[in-house]
């Protein structure tokens, strides 16, 4: 599950001096967020005024440092500019002839592509406030409207941690268990059933079939 | 040395007999020696060979356990009326009834043994040089209380037939104290024993005060009924004197103990089944079966009828005066007790199981012929023992005889 | 109904990767075949016998003891294993919690166990059990713990996983009668697999079926065996005692996350050390709705349940 951070081939490098679209300042903004090269990025300091430049979300009070396990190596299209960059952008909503997602099933009609994604600078996604989010921080925008889970996330009590229970607090991104274009998670199959002590599967086999929740009052009539 | 000697003439007058008695030591070591060939398949697989499992994880060798020890406990029940209240002819088989203590907890001691593990480990249970969780430990509270009994039920009679070989009376002030130590010992071996049990919430069909008494309640109808066969048999096989006063005053002790142990059960019965709830779960499953799951239905209602059988023949007089009613009533009682008592309490405590899963049990043969083994040299302590007791109580065995060269 | 078990057919006590492995190594089969000895020295067989309590060896006789288990392990399942003694760490008490909502029910959890701490195939022992509930129902004995439907989660179900509860007033530590299961300092209940006796009595008293007995000789493929082990955990266990979750002692006190958790992929599990109040344990008891199992029993889990 941790990503590996090999370009695949034609991907081009993730730092770009080339096409800039309108946005200059904006750009150079979000390329100081990027600026860590897909490594970590530490994420709400306690107490800490601010938690990532052009973020006015300061985090939660309190709140334990953590590092988020970087994705962009995972993205297959990242970096998006690689097209983008050539398109001209289009803020209407309307259907897509797309290459990739074609159907969002997230929120049912309340939100659509650039609800998240970056309209000018497709390296990037979007807060509600407008704030462009590196894709390793990609959280900050699933919290926006899912700040319960967020909350959630930043203390443990949703999500996974990596590796260890003490010392350095990595998580995983929202988006390394929920694809955001359609989160839900699809039921699979289980593991094995527990086996029966050899030499006794008879003893199971005569109730294998048996229904769960059986109430005994039933059972008897 | 006259304790030697004594010694030597013991085992000598218990490997002397006539062909019967040859014939009946055969049979039981034969049993004995096919169980252990049984338990040696037993060491080399591990208790795969039996029919327990992390669900059921006590069976019938506990089973077995739990009832011997109340069959144990049962000497009391002569030796309080031959010390308190002077029953002299009580006093005449007080010691046959300690040699049947010997061998129900030497049986109860090897039904342990053979139910564990690792018990080449058993010496992890020795207090100082293994560790023994004392006082904590229920089971290590049962190990201490047994081998206590064991040693009292073979240290008093020693000492009471060694003088009687002697030829001499045994200091009462000496060995009185340790007798009435032994009265308050049967029973607490007993309680230790349901303790164990009930000691235990996770398992709600034990965890009742009430498990205590009806161990206690149950050892004295099943204890009785196991010494009034053996006392007729030995009257039949020996010239032994037993009075008939012996086996009535066993009768009317098992009368009262039946009717207050079927007190009990009912008790039981009511409790959980009135308002029945999740702790009942386990005692549905004994009498009515739980989910389609009922192998041990058919034997608690058998159990059940031959208690109340017995209990009614013990309550007519007449019947309980009359030898074969008497006999049956006996014979009944002993095995409904060892149903119920014995896979009628230890396997509902496990079904179902913590976790609610409803997992059946059935012995093996190899764990039915291993049982065997142990009750059969139960069956051969209790005769070699009372072989040598009924000598020297007669005074056929003595050391005098010995001197003037009486003996073979 | 044996294809469950991992390590071929059930006729067949060896499987064909370790016999495999063993001649690779030179073994005679006849060494390792006799279960009771192992294949063990005379010297370790008498040392084994004579093995003291943990809790009374001193740190040489601890040393001596791991390395005769590396050599049994050798011996008997053809792989070298690394065997340790870490200590609890200071100021630490373990605790878990598992969120039931999100809990799916893949009993990826009872896999990873399996698998990190080298139960056996054949003993068939799982520290994890998962409970398929209905709905609106909390008792268990309408769970289902065979469930193997096509996918889960089954719809108008939920799935609790019970493993051992890691007591804080543990009523197997009392009821075994040579205390070879202790509660060590942070918090994690053990067993030293050396002295227990095997009569199965925690096995009675324990409410939550935690406990697990090895009917016969486990058996670990040699290939799947974890060689990163712990005297007071997932070391090769022998025939005829008792074990059950440690929290993966050997993982957790080295500052690792227990293999259970690692195996949910769906972050259903959460563990940390509660006497830490900035850690994700003491957030969920402070801020969700959690509840124990058997609460009314008194034995004071370290493993709590959730849902949001």
């Amino acid at each position: 599950m941790s990503p590996d951070n090999k370009k695949r081939p034609g991907q081009r490098p993730q730092f770009s001096f080339g096409v800039l679209g309108s946005a200059r300042l904006r750009l150079a903004a979000a390329f100081l967020l990027g600026v860590a090269g897909g490594a970590a990025v530490v994420f709400a300091a306690e107490d800490s005024v601010g938690s990532l430049p052009g973020i006015r979300f300061e985090g939660y009070p309190n709140s334990p440092p953590v590092s988020v396990v970087s994705r962009k190596a995972d993205l297959f299209f990242y970096p998006c500019d690689q097209c983008h960059a050539a398109m001209e952008p289009n803020p209407d909503i309307r259907e897509l002839n797309v290459m990739h997602v074609a159907e969002l099933q997230h929120g049912r009609g309340r939100i659509w592509c650039l609800s998240c994604h970056d309209l000018e600078n497709r390296n990037y996604l979007r807060t509600l406030l407008d704030e462009p989010v590196d894709f390793d921080q990609a959280h900050l925008v699933c919290g926006g409207c899912h700040s319960n889970r967020h909350k959630d996330w930043v203390f443990g009590a949703h999500g996974k941690r990596v590796a260890n229970w003490q010392g350095e607090r990595k998580l995983y991104d929202c988006a390394h268990c929920h694809d955001p274009h359609s989160p839900s998670i699809q039921p699979r199959a289980p593991k094995p059933p527990p086996p029966v002590r050899v030499g006794l599967e008879l003893v199971r086999g005569a109730s294998h079939e048996r229904d769960s929740g059986v109430d005994r009052k039933e059972a008897e009539d | 040395m006259p304790v030697v000697r004594f010694i030597i003439d013991g085992i000598r007058e218990m490997l002397r007999g006539p062909r019967e008695y040859w014939a009946w030591l055969g049979a039981l070591s034969l049993v004995v020696l096919f169980g252990v060939w049984n338990y040696l398949q037993q060491l080399e697989h591990g208790l795969v060979v039996t029919g327990m499992s992390d669900q059921v994880s006590w069976g019938f060798y506990i089973a077995n356990f739990a009832f011997l020890v109340g069959i144990a406990a049962a000497a009391v029940l002569l030796v309080i009326p031959a010390y308190i209240f002077h029953r002299e002819d009580i006093k005449d088989v007080v010691l046959v009834g300690e040699g049947m203590a010997v061998a129900a907890v030497t049986m109860a001691i090897l039904f342990v043994i053979v139910d564990l593990g690792r018990p080449d480990r058993l010496w992890h249970m020795i207090p100082v040089i293994g560790s023994m969780n004392f006082p904590v430990s229920l089971l290590a509270w049962d190990v201490i209380v047994l081998s206590g009994y064991l040693l009292l039920n073979l240290a008093i009679p020693f000492y009471l037939l060694y003088n009687r070989y002697r030829g001499r009376e045994s200091n009462f002030r000496l060995y009185f104290p340790f007798v009435v130590i032994s009265m308050f010992w049967a029973i607490s071996i007993h309680t230790v024993t349901a303790f164990l049990f009930s000691a235990n919430p996770a398992r709600p069909f034990w965890h009742t005060a009430l498990l205590g008494p009806r161990f206690i309640a149950s050892a004295f109808a099943s204890g009785p009924a196991l010494i009034i066969i053996i006392l007729q048999i030995v009257r039949q096989v020996t010239t032994y004197k037993i009075s008939q006063s012996v086996i009535e005053t066993l009768a009317l002790i098992m009368t009262v103990a039946m009717q207050i142990n079927l007190f009990f059960v009912g008790a039981e019965l009511f409790t959980d089944f009135y308002n029945e709830g999740a702790h009942a779960a386990s005692i549905h499953y004994l009498f009515l079966g739980l989910q389609g799951f009922d192998s041990l239905q058919p034997w608690i209602w058998f159990a059940l009828s031959l208690n109340v059988i017995a209990v009614v023949i013990l309550m007519i007089h007449p019947l309980r005066r009359k030898t074969l009613t008497l006999n049956i009533a006996c014979v009944l009682a002993f095995l409904g007790i060892w149903i119920e008592k014995g896979m009628g309490l230890v396997i509902p405590g496990f079904v179902p199981t913590p976790l609610g899963e409803i997992f059946e049990y059935a012995p093996t043969s190899i764990e039915l012929s291993v049982s065997a083994a142990i009750w059969a040299f139960g069956a051969l302590i209790f005769t070699l023992l009372a072989k040598a007791v009924i000598a020297i109580e007669q005074g056929s065995l003595s050391y005098r005889a010995r001197e003037h060269g009486q003996l073979g | 109904m044996s294809e469950h078990s991992d390590s071929g057919n059930g006729d067949n006590r060896f499987s064909e990767a370790r016999r495999r492995f063993l001649r690779g190594l030179g073994m005679s089969a006849a060494a390792v075949a006799q279960p009771a000895w192992g294949g063990k020295t005379f010297g370790d067989a008498f040392a084994d016998f004579f093995q003291k309590h943990y809790k009374r060896m001193s740190a040489e006789e601890i040393e001596e003891t791991l390395e005769r288990i590396k050599r049994k392990a050798e011996a008997r399942y053809g792989v070298e294993i690394d065997c340790e003694n870490t200590p609890p760490q200071e100021n630490v008490v373990f605790g878990y919690a598992i969120n039931i909502s999100r809990c799916k029910g893949y009993r990826d959890c009872v896999q990873g166990c399996v698998e990190e701490n080298n139960l056996g195939r054949d003993s068939q022992v799982q520290y994890i059990r998962v409970l398929q509930m209905d709905q609106g129902d909390s008792n268990l004995e309408h769970a289902d713990h065979y469930y193997d439907p096509e996918t889960v989660p089954v719809e108008g179900k939920y799935y609790l996983p019970v493993q051992c509860m890691q007591c804080d007033d543990p009523p197997c530590v009392k009821a075994c009668p040579v205390d070879a299961t202790w509660m060590e300092p942070d918090g994690i209940v053990v067993i030293d697999y050396d002295w227990c006796i095997g009569c199965r009595y925690c096995m009675t008293a324990c409410p939550y079926w935690a406990r697990h007995f090895n009917w016969t000789e486990p058996e670990i493929p040699a290939a799947e065996m974890n060689p990163d082990t712990h005297y007071l955990g997932n070391r090769p266990r022998p025939r005829g005692v008792v074990e059950k979750c440690h929290f993966c002692i050997q993982r957790t006190r080295k500052g690792q996350q227990p293999a259970c958790l690692e195996a949910c992929p769906t972050g259903a599990r959460i563990f940390g050390n509660l006497l830490d109040p900035d850690s994700e344990i003491r957030y969920v008891l402070a801020n969700k709705t959690v509840f124990r199992l058997k609460e009314d029993l008194g034995t004071e889990p370290k493993f709590w349940y959730f849902s949001d």
